[in-house]
């Protein structure tokens, strides 16, 4: 990303030779992007992050398949731009049916095939849920949705899992897939769909013909490489990062389940590398995040992109109610964190939670 | 054969999308094109005139147009 900044920064949309090197640094991001979803460039379309990648998928989607009908599917454990962006399209005439879950926040397959109508233009599920860290069995669901109709488009949101665990495009089926930045540990304001060839797609942004007509405006060519870097290198590092992570992980869980009143949230075994909620019983999340940071300890209430203090839909779609809903906070390892690091957050976590209860600061 | 989605662009930006995918293949080769901008029924036929392309069809369809444009041989 130093590199662009201190290079040529010309448009790679221009003809001039000022455009040659961002236009082959564009490409080669490209070339990594599709390889770690398992798919062609060609189906490429940089975003601004995860969110919008998310967003082009669904409304993209479905507004260039009004024609064949107005029905959505998702889940109840989607991340809020897969939601919302639904239900946004449910104002301009868009039909929704979203999927229950099961107590570890996983679709039933069978349950989300038969939400499948006649008129259905797209199912999108996520690779993996990105408070609870539950991975979802992405190869049954596509393969349910597409014994019930081979013509409705499939997408998955791998925001929460790009770079930790394998995604493979042409084994599950499906039709377009969007991830960020973040997990691949590169800018988290750079993201990607990847759409397979002959999906009908509308673009967000329209203008000129960037992307190839799908996401109009100039690049952001730092953020872009920032991204294929990542991508290269999580590719590259996958196994190794994703075991880390994964011990760590249930080294921290070990440490956390010490404490009185923690209770884990979502499943204890297929979980996103690195990836612990708890709730705590007798504190708000949202106070106890401020006060752990004040330790030096940093994690989230609810998910790691919002740190807005709530009601977590997703632990409501799981089965909980207030106050472990309110007292949900969540820690994202990667394969640096140390064994050492993870031993102070536990005692951290411990004496704050202790000084917060007995202050009684309840949820 | 080579599949030029302009779906969701509007003129002239299906023109550019196909400039850019005939250099792409052979003289004499044909690309789809799909777009769903109505102002298509026009550009393209008066693209391909100015250019010496070939319009081969232009065909409305469910949810937009598909055309086939052959590169010209020179």
């Amino acid at each position: 990303m130093i590199g662009v900044l201190e290079g040529e920064l010309g448009n790679p949309e221009s003809l001039h030779d000022s455009a040659r090197a961002p236009f082959a640094a564009l490409e080669e991001a490209r070339a990594a992007v599709a390889a770690l979803v398992g798919a062609d460039p060609d189906g490429v379309v940089f975003t601004a992050g995860d969110v919008e990648a998310r967003n082009l998928a669904v409304k993209g989607i479905w507004s260039a398949n009004r024609h064949r009908g107005v029905h959505l599917v998702t889940t109840a454990v989607e991340h809020d731009s897969v939601i919302n962006a639904c239900r946004a399209l449910q104002r301009v005439g868009a039909e929704l049916t979203v999927v229950p879950v099961d107590r570890d926040g996983r679709p039933d397959p069978t349950a989300l095939a038969a939400a499948v109508r006649d008129d259905t233009v797209l199912v999108s599920i996520a690779h993996a849920q990105d408070e609870i860290g539950t991975v979802q069995d992405v190869a049954a669901l596509c393969a349910a949705v597409r014994a019930r109709r081979d013509d409705v488009a499939i997408h998955v949101d791998c925001s929460a899992t790009a770079g930790l665990l394998p995604i493979t495009a042409d084994v599950w089926g499906c039709d377009a897939i969007s991830i960020g930045g973040g997990t691949l540990r590169g800018p988290r304001w750079a993201g990607a769909l990847w759409v397979r060839p002959g999906t009908r797609l509308h673009p967000l942004v329209d203008g000129g013909a960037q992307e190839g007509g799908k996401r109009a405006g100039h690049h952001d060519l730092v953020g872009i490489v920032g991204l294929g870097v990542g991508a290269r290198l999580a590719l590259d590092d996958m196994a190794m990062r994703a075991s880390a992570m994964t011990a760590g992980a249930a080294t921290l869980i070990e440490g956390l389940l010490t404490i009185d009143g923690i209770h884990v949230n979502g499943p204890r075994v297929g979980r996103i590398p690195g990836h612990v909620q708890v709730s705590v019983d007798g504190v708000e999340g949202e106070a106890l995040t401020l006060m752990l940071s004040a330790g030096g300890v940093a994690c989230s209430p609810g998910s790691a992109c919002s740190a807005v203090g709530k009601s977590s839909a997703i632990l409501e779609a799981i089965g909980h109610t207030p106050p472990r809903t309110l007292s949900a906070i969540l820690f994202t390892l990667s394969h640096e964190t140390t064994a050492d690091e993870i031993r102070v957050a536990v005692d951290v976590v411990a004496d704050t939670v202790g000084r917060l209860r007995a202050m009684g600061v309840r949820e | 054969m080579r599949i030029v989605d302009a779906l969701g662009t509007w003129c002239p930006v299906p023109l550019r999308l196909i400039a850019r995918a005939l250099p792409e293949v052979e003289p004499g080769a044909c690309v789809t094109v799909l777009a769903d901008d109505p102002l298509i029924q026009v550009d393209l036929p008066a693209w391909c005139y100015d250019t010496g392309h070939e319009l081969v069809s232009l065909e409305e369809e469910p949810g937009g147009f598909r055309g086939i444009v052959r590169r010209r041989l020179a």
